[in-house]
Order: C-alpha cells, then structure tokens, then sequence
C-alpha cells in the first residue's frame, strides 16, 4: 500500500473496522441519541451516518464545553498540582465543516504561546472525516470554502459512494491504520476517484440552491451598514450562537473546591454581558446588539486577521438554535446578492 | 548580574512582544508558587504585597519582567486575576499593588506573610522603555492604576542618567487614597518632578486639589514621551492636554485594563476591537487606541 | 462521552436536552433537535443546565442535629430519627400536627411517594408544594371555568395564533422557550399585545403595549371584554353552545368604559381599543399569563377575568386558541396533578369526595383523613402558634421563597422536628434537625410534567455524590419504616402505581415516553394523550363566565411607591442553583432595586447608590439600579438573593380563594442608606 492512493471500504466492512480500531482508542461517532445523531463514544452497533451534522459539534472534542485545568491539593501551606493526559480519541464522521473548525482554532489556540490543553488533544486525536454528500437544510460550506469536500487536515477521509466509502489517507496516521487494517481495503477503482468528484460537486450545487448563499468579503462590508441595535432587542441572550458554533473558543476560568479543588476551564459566550464587564462595572460592549456586532466582527474581521481563515466555516447552527429569531443571515441580505 | 540581565530583558521585551521569563512556561495554565514575604497596607483597601517564587528554578521570574507587564494571581479555590507589577525589576523584591474589588482580591488580601499565591507571566507588552531612553517623560497616573507606573518610574530611578526630564503627576480621590506616599521623596531626589493632587479636600491634606491636567497647566512638562494609567475618563483628559503641549499620538502610552481570564491571547475576554489588551497590551499608543478609549 | 436526553430543570418550558458526561461527569449540554419545545434551541440556563451539578457545595452526608451542632450521621440514624419523631408527634398532638412541603423540583413519582407519606403514612392532608406562590388561583380560576388548571393548548400551538395577549408574565426572561415561539408566531403576522407595568423585553418587542398600574387586572380585562361586547366581536354561538352565565357578566362590565378603565388602570383608552380590535379580530387567538397576574391577593379573580376573554371570542379547543398559565418551575404542573396539594389525591380528585377518597383508600390499603389539609402559607401560621410540630421539606427553601422571611424563620425555628431534604445546604437546612441529601436531576430518573401537561422523562446521566440518594428512595424509605408497603425496585414501578391511581395518567408508561412524552389526560395504554384540551366539550360540562368586580386597592400614603418582585433571566428561583453556575452567577451577580430615573431623581439615588426598602411588614438595603423598564411608581426586586431578600418586605396578604399571597404588589418607601 502506498500513501497516496486511494482505497475502497464496503459498507458492510465499516463496523468491523471500528471494532478493531476501539480495541485500542476510543471511538467518537455519530450515534443514535433518543432518535437524533449525537458524537458520542461508539459502543458498537449502528451508526447515524445519514443524519445531517449534529448539532453539538465534535470539536467539544477538542475544545470540551468544561474541562479540568489542573487539580490543587494544599499540604501545610504549598501546592501540589496535577492534570490529567489527554485520552487517545478516534473521531469518526468529522464533517468538513468542522474540520475547517479545527484549522482555524489551530491558528489560534496552536500558534504563538500554545494552549497546551488543546495541543495536547489534537495530537492524541486521529481524525476520520467524512465528506457531504446529502448536505443539510442551513448549510453554507460551500460560500464559506469549507466543504462540502474536505481538503486536508484528515488522517483519513471517506466519501459515500452508496456500496461503500472511498477511503484517502490525509498523513502517516491514516496511512498506518489503512496498513494495519489492510484486510478491510481494496484498491480503489479509478471510477471510485471520478464518482466522489461528480457527489460533491452535486451536493455543492445542492447547497447553493436551498442554503443562504453568503460572500464572506461581501459581509465583512456589510457589516457596519446592519441596524445591531434593532438586531439586539431581538436577541434573547441565550448565547447559543457562539455555545454552538465550531469555531467559537472563548472560556472562562474558575476554581472549584478549598483548600483543595480545581481549576477548570469552561466555554464561555461575548453574548453575556459579564463577559467583557470591569472591576468598575463599567462595560466596552454595554449593549447586546455592540456584543452581537462584535460576534461578526471577531468572525469575519478580526479571526481572518489573524490565521488567514474565517471565523465562520458554514456550518448553518448559530440560525438553528438562535432563540431571539434573530434572523442571524438575512442581516447580510446585500450581501447575499 | 541578575539587574543587567533585567534590564536587557525589560528593554527588549517592552513594547514589542509578549514578556516571556526564563523559568516560567507562560502557555501552561499551571501557575508558580511565590510565598508572601512582606505587606504594606497603601490605603485602608490597598496593599502591596513582596512576592518570592519558592522553587529555584522559578526565581527569574521575579526579576524578568519589564515596568508594565502584569501577572496572573492565583488564590487557589476562589480564581485567577490579572494584577499589574508594581516593583521595578532592578529592585527585588516582586511586588503587587492589589486593590479590593470583589472576591479574588479580597483572597489576595487575606493572604498572611508565609502564605502561598500562584503566580503566572508575566504578561503583556509593558512600557517601550528602551524607546523611552534618552526622552523627556511624563507619566500620569490617577486612582489604582498608578501601581504599574510606580514600576516604571522607579526603573527610570534607578537609570536616572539614561532619561532627560522625568515629571509625575498622579491624583486620587482622597489623600488616604494615595500610594506609595513614602517614596515620593526618593523619586525628587532622583531629580524627578512630582506633582500630587486629591479630588476632595479634607483636613491632614495640605496640597493641590483638582484633576491631574491642574498640575499639567502648573508643571508645564517638556513634549517627549507620556506613560499614561488610570480610568478613561481621566485617560482622555490628560491625553488631549498633551496633544495640545505638543506631545505626538504615537508617544503617548496608555496602560488599559480589560476583563482578563487567560493572559496569552486565547479566552477572548480582553478582546478591544481587534486586539487582545492582554498580548498586544495592556500598554497601547495613542495612535493606536485613541478612538477606542 | 455519553449523551443522555433528559428534561431541563429549570422553567416549565420542558426543554429536551442532552447532558454531556465523560467519565462519569457531567461536562456540558445541548439542546434536543427533535423535541417539540426546543427544537434544538434553549435559553442560556438550559445550556448550563447541569453546571452546578458537581459543584463542590452538594450536600453528600445525612446531618443530624446534635447538641445544637449539625453533625454526620448515617442515612439508617436520620431517616429512623424522622419516623420515630413524626410517629411521636403523631401520637401526642394527632396527624394534623404534621405536615409534608414536597418540591416542584422533584420528579413526580416523588412528588406522588411524599404526597403518600402525608396521607397514609403520617394520615393528615396537610401537604403542599410551591405551586401555592404560583398557580394556585390558576388551579381554582380556571377550574371553575374551564374545568382544569392544566394549560389548554401545548406551546407550539402558539406558532399559529393570529393575536397572543401576553400578561404578567416577563416571557423572554422567564419562559424563553415559550417566547421564542410567540416571537415566531409574530414574525408569521400575529398581533402580539403585551400587559405590563415594566417595559420587559417582550413590552418591547410588542405591537401593543399596555402599562396598568399594579393590582388593576381586573379592570382592563374587563375593560376590553366590555370593547369586544360593543364592537360585536364576541363568539356568539360558542357563548351559547358552550358556555353559561354570559349575561350576569355582560351586565357587569359595561361599567369598564375605556374611560373608566384609563382612570384605574392608567391605560389609554385608545391602546385599549386598539387591544380589544386585535384580539377580537384574530380567528385564532391566545391569552399567556404567568406570575404576575396570579400572586395578587385578587390572584383569582384575575384568572377567571382572563378566562371570560378567552370563553367570549370561543378561543377555546382549536389550534392557535387557548390560555397558558406558564408554569413557573419545571415540575410544578406534575407536583399538582401527583396530589401534593392539601385538597386533592393525584389527578384532583377531592379528599372531601367520599368515593375518590374510598378508592385511594383501596388503592394504598389503609385510611385517609377527610378533612383539607394546611397550604403553605397556613403551614408558617400554624407553625408558629404551635399547631404544628413536625415538618419534612422537600428541597424548597420557604427561607426565601416565601412572603414575610422573619415569620418564616419564627416559624420554622418554632417546630420540634424539621426534616429537610435538599442538594445543596440553604437557609432552610441551615434550621433543620435532619438534612437528607438527594440527588439532583441529572443523578435519578423519573419523570416531569411541563407547563404544557407534557409527561417526560428524566434519565440519570451521573452518580449522586457521595452518600446523596433519589428522593424517590428516601421516601420509599420513611413510607416503610412508617409501616406502609412500598417496595419498588425503581421509579417505574411508582409510575405504574400513579397510572393506576390517577386518571388523568391511566395510559403513561416508561415505555410510552418517547422523546416527545405524552400530554394528560392520557387515560388508557391507547389513548395518544391530549394536546389540546376542551375540543368538544368542558369537563364541567358548559364552561363558566364569572362577573369578577375589580377590588379596592389599599393605597398608603406612607408607603407611596408599589414594590413588585420576580426572577431575572440569570438565576432561578432561590438561586441555589443558578448562583453556583459559573456564567449565569457572573451575569448578575447581586441584587439590586430597579427605580425608574424619575423616582430616582426625586430620591436623590444613582445607580449603584446603597438604598433602604421599607414595607409595612420588613426592611431591607440594596443597591439601586436605575432602569426605564420600570414605570414611575414602581420598583422592582428579583427575589434570588439570600443578601438581599426580597420577600423581607412581602405580606402575607392572601388571596381569598386560592390562598395565594399578593408577592406582586407591596406598598413600600426608599431612602437612601446612611
Ligand atoms: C492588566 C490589568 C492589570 C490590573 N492590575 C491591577 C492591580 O495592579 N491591582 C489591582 O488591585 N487590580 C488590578 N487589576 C484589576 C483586577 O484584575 C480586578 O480587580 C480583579 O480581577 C477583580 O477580581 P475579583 O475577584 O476581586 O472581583 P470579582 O468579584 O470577580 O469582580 C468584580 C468586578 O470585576 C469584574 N472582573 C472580574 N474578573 C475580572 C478580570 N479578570 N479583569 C477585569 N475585571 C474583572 C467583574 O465583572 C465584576 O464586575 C488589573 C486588571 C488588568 C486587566
Ligand atoms: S458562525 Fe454559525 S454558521 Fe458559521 S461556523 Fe459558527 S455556527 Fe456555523
Ligand atoms: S442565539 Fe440568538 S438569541 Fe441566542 S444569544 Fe445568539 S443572537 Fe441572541
Ligand atoms: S485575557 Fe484571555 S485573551 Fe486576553
């Protein structure tokens, strides 16, 4: 097997595949929660693979919703601490969207004075993404550059063919389970390679037809022109849009337990107005419509700024779950034009 | 040694880039520990406490930093808050300045002599000392926010010849508010101009009374360079002034003070448009922020 | 990670969710996509719902009280301590001298187990839960007229309603999920009219919005009736057909001329009109109302007013139609249909009715008192004068909760026994002989009844801490050791038990509850449940018009401003949970009086000035906080905090009928703290 090609998985070769490989990692897949799709570890048995994207993204992951920093235990006076290793993880059923998620917080929790938490779990994550063929209702990738096909990023990448998956290895990683695995693979026919191109380029079509069709540069512009203070009396403070967007990564810290306790991290939402507020009381972004502005901004300027990637990858939650009916894309209709 | 490594430190970091010392790991969100060594009570809500890292290894940190910068303060069980470095690192031993404001810091306050803080950083991009050398320097501090400037007014002491005219001017809202009134004398005897004033008049106070731009109008400082702390309202008064003696946006250095959770750039509590005051700051130019202030 | 799909626990919205446990912890939640409320959505407590969970404060040992001092004690020493205690208060000042508070927060086989205890364990009625402070003049104002309390529609009939008055009800802070559907139904066309004396969001966000004065319900829903009459947009054929007592009311509110409502009410008679036009126009149209039309001492009458408006336009029975008493918290609706209420056994059937009573006597094998037990409110009084000696609490905190702390605590340090039962320790387990600590609603299973009479399941993500057991069992527990039989191996089992005693349950099972539950009455294994009620007929046969007069409001001269209390969007209740929740604790983190500006002004306070707030009943200090969501005249104090109670100043002023007491409207006076 060279690294390079691509291989071809039958349908009916995939749960004893993950089998094999939850011997020794944990599984995380889309599985069935009281009738929905939910990343939750694999115990065997089906998969929600034909389910649009769950709503919790499996970037908690990697950026969990609370997580334990380091525990203190106080002896006389001083300190010990003590933190847990980051656990072995397969992800399976990563969406593209959310694979685009990860390349940005890379550029953010990954550069410059990594967040060694994150570091942590991204190495001991292998990732086996897989492409949209049948795209939701809300989704956008495709305006956003981020799917419905995968580009990099994967240990390994799978495209549903209907009889099977074309399996493409992405780095050494997937390279070697493909080895390891070898009796569930099969050289991939070159037919295999020009059918997947021919799905997603049906899927992108798909997309553009039914989804809000954004320009991210477009919005950018046009963000200084949207009435946020109309927007913001809409807005119910739920913080939804930034609890369940991909790309959404700021926390809060907080200490749990004297003498001896923890210190855990857990997601936070700029929604809130404690947020941003001083020692003084006084706040920078008093108002919600300010915060909901800023939400944009971070997305389309200020994250771009940063690792040359947008902050929002098209994934349609945040207009899922927004409570306040804030009509979350159609601020931009200009822009959409 | 330890003061000429410091000051290489200071000057390099200041201004450019996230302050980063030897022994501590800034990305770890583990702190270090640092026993207190000492406490003086600044005001009936002020203290400032001496700090000394309790593992050897850590010891550089206590003098790695420049005037400006900022550490994370643990108390173990009620949080982490951002506090600004009120000692100059050519003097040990570390020293913050902390003001009561709500549970972190009354913890903070709490704490005994031979008690444990966690301590990470330092943080932030502290004052361009190095570009400071050699220029006429103002620094304006009103209320709490004069703990960072004291930092950098006694590096400028202990460097005296390397600046031109040094002028403090600092106000708070009673004479019982004022810091460090014992060193105020080291500072003129340093050839430096120090100006005090309170914004209410009681009866041990027999000096000024009025905002910090009175003692500008009396004080007249030369244009050069300005270090600027304090509430914004403030901030923007003394600013203008400035700009109307002369002074230049870009010269003008504004310490910020942000919600902080993290200190390296990652929780996005601190965010202030497009930069994070904890990494890009918390000292900023004029220029810069002007219209953000 | 595991994903469990449960119910929230905070509104009565009934919000599926899924909590996210890795190791055994819980780490976070999401919304439910498929469940018919959320719809993948929910409000900011819903997405921290679980957050206090593993908070460091549980309660993880039994206490007992020894020597003054509360030490550990192991679970078989307490709970034989309750038994013997209560069976010796029993004995020496009969049953009556006993009482059970059960908890909404509870599930409802709890609820149905404590409720069992009070009556054929400790065999005195005198058993009730907080629904007293909230719905209680639901319960008997649109008994009467509709024949059940229950919410007729579910809430997503909402999204096809052409007008929605929504009244004393803070809905996007308090009921965000419902409010989100009401927006929703507004941004398909509907008319949305909102009442209230604060310009709360949904004020805001209203096509129409009023602003009476506090304790003048009465008069603009008269007031409107009257309009409606006059304008002929009433439902002739449904009033005959449907209803009875139509004239007598007719009669009566031709006094509320818009006129004579602006006078009372402050309302513009042409805002009144322009009401009146929109809700009598609209095909389909809805009355919402939540806790400020209900905790009035007038509590009742202003149900009964609401339910004229809904009967006279025929709103009743049809998609889009209805009237919502919003249920204040997650299991209140489900507490009330289990029993747990002094005059009713489970489903409401009356303890004075001598058949319902002999066939719970059947059913649990041993006699039931017949007379009415104490409400809540009664129960303080009763404590107090000494009538009452032994008390089990079930994770409510009265300390706080209820109008007049210091009788409360007169009251409460005043019992010889007090069992309390709680997650985290509070002001009320600071004055108990035993605590039991319990699990939370994310450590048991069972089930919650939602505002919406949605019956679902709530699953077990995670372990009690420590020693904490399900309430389920503790009272299972005491039933035994008060010589009932009460042998279940797991909540099911008491579920099949309430379906067999309650009607309204007869066809609900663990196995029926799918993630959509069912709606009561669901009264066979076949029966698909009942999403809206009252299609065809009443349960009382013809639904009934009350001619309900507006009362006299007391007005003090020394107390010259009106002091209405509620929750914030943050914090639930007594903030036992909420203020443990990292994020909704930050958001606001104390107490504070809202002034209007105008008021302020005259009082010589800024925001953030320190402020006394007196009432004839109790004082108290706060900072003030100034707002236009309150109109001259009124102030307003979230009752959350344990440093600043509100209900310091609160009377116990009760609602005649239901016993309600008026926590809506206290006279009081500001003065700015030396
Ligand atoms: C760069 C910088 C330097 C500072 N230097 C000093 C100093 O030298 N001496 C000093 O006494 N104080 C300093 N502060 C302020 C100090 O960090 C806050 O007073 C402290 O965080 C308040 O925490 P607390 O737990 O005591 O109060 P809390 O009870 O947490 O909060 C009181 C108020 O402060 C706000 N707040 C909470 N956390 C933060 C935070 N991390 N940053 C800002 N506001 C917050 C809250 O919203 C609340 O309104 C500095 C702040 C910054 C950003
Ligand atoms: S901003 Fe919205 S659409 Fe974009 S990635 Fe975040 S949740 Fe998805
Ligand atoms: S999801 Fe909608 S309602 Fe919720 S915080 Fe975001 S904008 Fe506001
Ligand atoms: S403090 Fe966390 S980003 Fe600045």
């Amino acid at each position: 097997m060279t690294g390079t090609s691509a291989f071809f998985l039958r349908r009916e070769d995939l749960v004893p595949l993950l089998e094999e490989l939850a011997e020794t990692l944990e599984v995380v897949a889309p599985v069935l929660v009281e009738g929905e799709a939910a990343f939750a570890t694999w115990r065997g048995g089906a998969l929600a693979l034909d389910d649009k994207n769950p709503l919790a993204s499996p970037m908690e992951f990697f950026l969990p919703k609370k997580e334990v920093l380091f525990r203190y235990v106080q002896y006389s006076g001083r300190y010990t601490f003590s933190e847990d290793p980051p656990r072995a993880r397969l992800i399976f059923g990563m969406r593209p969207c959310d694979l685009q998620a990860l390349k940005v917080i890379d550029g953010i929790f990954g550069a410059e004075l990594p967040d060694i938490p994150y570091a942590g779990r991204r190495r001991s994550t292998i990732i086996v993404a897989l492409n949209c063929t049948s795209p939701g209702e809300g989704c956008f990738c495709r305006s956003m550059g981020s799917g419905p096909g995968a580009e990099g990023g994967y240990d390994l990448l799978l495209t549903d063919l209907g009889r099977g998956y074309l399996v493409e290895p992405g780095s050494p990683a997937g390279v070697y389970i493909l080895r390891a695995h070898q009796r569930h693979f099969e050289e991939a026919d070159p037919e295999d390679q020009r059918e997947k191109e021919r799905l997603l380029a049906l899927a992108g079509e798909e997309i553009i037809k039914r989804g809000p069709s954004l320009n991210p540069e477009k919005i950018r512009e046009a963000i200084d022109g949207v009435d946020w203070e109309e927007a913001g009396r809409r807005c119910l403070a739920c913080g939804g849009c930034s609890l369940v967007c991909p790309v959404c990564h700021c926390f809060s810290v907080l200490d749990q337990g004297v003498p001896d306790g923890e210190r855990l991290r857990c997601r936070d939402t700029c929604i809130l107005s404690g947020f941003s507020r001083m020692t003084s009381g006084a706040n920078p972004r008093p108002a919600l419509g300010e915060r909901l502005r800023h939400w944009y901004l971070d997305k389309f300027v200020y994250i771009p700024e940063k690792t040359g990637l947008f902050g929002c990858v098209g994934c349609g939650r945040c207009s899922r779950v927004c409570l306040g009916e804030v009509d979350r894309w159609s601020l931009f209709k200009e822009a959409a034009e | 040694m330890k003061m000429d490594r410091s000051k290489k430190e200071a000057d390099a970091n200041g201004g450019t880039k996230i302050g980063r010392a030897a022994g501590a790991k800034p990305e770890s969100y583990l702190p270090i520990q640092a026993e207190v060594v000492d406490i003086d009570v600044e005001s009936s809500n002020t203290y400032l406490l001496s700090l000394r890292p309790m593992d050897e290894e850590d010891e550089l940190v206590a003098v790695n930093y420049s005037p400006g910068q900022f550490l994370m303060v643990s108390v173990f069980g009620l949080g982490e808050c951002p506090i600004s470095i009120a000692s100059s690192p050519t003097r040990e031993p570390l020293q913050i300045c902390v003001r009561e404001a709500g549970k972190i810091t009354q913890g903070i306050m709490a704490a005994r002599v031979g008690d444990v803080l966690g301590i990470r950083g330092p943080f932030g991009n502290g004052f361009p000392v190095g570009s400071m050398r050699g220029k006429n320097v103002l620094i304006a501090g009103g209320g709490s926010g004069f703990a960072t400037l004291r930092s950098l007014i006694n590096y400028i002491a202990d460097d005296r010849r390397d600046f031109r005219d040094v002028t403090v001017v600092y106000g708070a809202r009673t004479s019982q508010d004022l810091y460090f009134t014992s060193e105020y004398g080291s500072w003129q005897a340093a050839k430096i101009e120090v100006g005090i004033t309170v914004d209410m008049m009681d009866a041990s106070w027999k000096g000024n009374v009025g905002l910090v731009t009175s003692l500008l109008a009396d004080l007249d400082p030369v244009p050069g360079t300005a270090a600027l702390c304090g509430p914004p309202m403030m901030i923007r008064a003394v600013a203008r002034d400035l700009l109307g003696r002369g002074f230049i946006e870009p010269e003008i250095y504004i310490s910020l003070e942000r919600h902080m959770k993290c200190g390296v750039g990652k929780c996005e509590h601190c965010t202030m448009g497009r930069y994070h005051v904890c990494t890009n700051g918390p000292i900023f130019s004029y220029d810069v922020v002007g219209d953000l202030i | 990670m595991e994903k469990i799909a449960t119910i929230c626990v905070y509104c009565g919205c009934g919000c599926g969710l899924f909590l996210h446990v890795e190791d055994g912890r819980i780490v976070g939640a999401s919304p439910s996509p498929a469940h018919p409320v959320s719809r993948g959505r929910l409000c900011v407590k819903g997405w921290l719902a679980a957050d206090f969970v593993h908070h460091p404060d549980r309660l993880k040992t039994p206490l007992v009280r020894k020597g003054g001092r509360m030490v550990r004690g192991s679970w078989d020493e307490v709970l034989s301590l309750t038994a013997r205690r209560f069976k010796e208060i029993r004995e020496e000042s009969g049953p009556d001298a006993l009482a059970v508070l059960t908890s909404a927060k509870g599930t409802n086989e709890e609820n149905y187990l404590l409720a069992k205890l009070a009556r054929a364990a400790l065999k005195t009625n005198n058993v009730d839960h907080v629904a007293r402070l909230c719905h209680a003049p639901s319960v008997a104002g649109l008994g009467f007229a509709l024949g059940s309390g229950g919410m007729t529609n579910p809430i997503r009939s909402l999204l096809s309603s052409g007008a929605i008055l929504v009244t004393g009800s803070n809905t996007t802070e308090q009921h965000p999920l419902v409010a989100a559907h009401i927006l929703e139904a507004q941004s398909r066309g509907a008319t949305l009219i909102v009442v209230d004396p604060r310009r709360t969001q949904m004020a805001q966000l209203a096509d129409i919005h009023l602003a009476p004065r506090l304790g003048t319900d009465v008069s603009w829903t008269n007031g409107i009736l009257n309009l409606i009459i006059d304008l002929g947009l009433v439902d002739e054929d449904f009033i005959i057909k449907r209803t009875e007592g139509f004239s007598a009311l007719k009669d009566l509110v031709v006094q509320y001329t818009p006129v004579e409502v602006e006078r009372i009410t402050g309302i513009p008679s042409g805002d009144l009109e322009k009401a009146a036009v929109a809700f009598g126009e609209a095909d389909r149209a809805a009355v919402v109302y939540a806790m400020g039309t209900t905790q009035h001492s007038c509590g009742t009458d202003n149900v009964l007013a609401l339910a004229n408006l809904v009967l006279a336009t025929g709103n009743v029975g049809r998609d889009g139609t209805g009237i919502y008493p919003l249920r204040g918290h997650q299991n209140v609706q489900g507490a009330c249909d289990m029993g747990a209420l002094p005059s009713v056994y489970p489903g409401y059937q009356k303890v004075e009715d001598p058949a319902a009573r002999e066939r719970m006597e059947a059913a649990w094998g041993t006699d039931l008192p017949a007379e009415p037990g104490l409400t809540a409110v009664e129960m303080m009084e009763a404590a107090e004068e000494g009538r009452l000696k032994g008390v089990y609490i079930s994770g409510e905190n009265p300390m706080i909760s209820y109008p007049d702390r210091d009788q409360v605590m007169r009251a409460l340090s005043s019992l010889e026994f007090l069992a309390v039962a709680d997650i985290f320790p509070t002001e009320t387990t600071a004055l108990a002989d035993v605590v039991l600590p319990v699990a939370s609603f994310a450590e048991k299973d069972g089930t919650f009844t939602s505002t919406e009479r949605r019956v679902q399941r709530v699953r077990r993500a995670a372990s009690p801490p420590g020693e904490a057991r399900p309430e389920v069992e503790v009272a299972a527990d005491l039933l035994r050791r008060l010589g009932v039989d009460a042998d279940y191996a797991s909540p099911e089992e008491v579920m099949a038990e309430i379906s067999s005693v309650t009607p309204s349950y007869g066809g609900i099972s663990y196995q029926r509850l799918g993630i959509s539950g069912l709606s009561w009455p669901c009264p066979s294994r076949d029966h698909p449940g009942t999403e809206i009620l009252h299609q065809g007929s009443f349960p009382i046969g013809r639904g009934r018009f009350s001619a309900v007069e507006q009362q006299e409001l007391a007005e003090d001269l020394d107390y010259p401003l009106l002091l209405t209390t509620g929750r914030s969007l943050f914090h639930f209740h007594t903030g036992t949970m909420t203020r443990r929740t990292h994020l909704l604790d930050r958001e606001r983190p104390k107490a504070a009086v809202d002034i209007n500006p105008a008021d302020a002004a005259a009082l010589g306070v800024r925001s953030g000035t320190m402020v006394v707030v007196e009432s004839a009943t109790g004082s108290l200090e706060i900072e003030a906080r100034l707002t236009e969501e309150v109109p001259v005249g009124t102030v307003y104090i979230p009752f959350h905090f344990a440093e600043a109670p509100a209900n310091q100043l609160t009377a116990r002023t009760l609602d005649p009928t239901s016993k309600i007491p008026g926590l809506k409207r206290t006279p009081v006076r500001i003065r700015r703290a030396e």
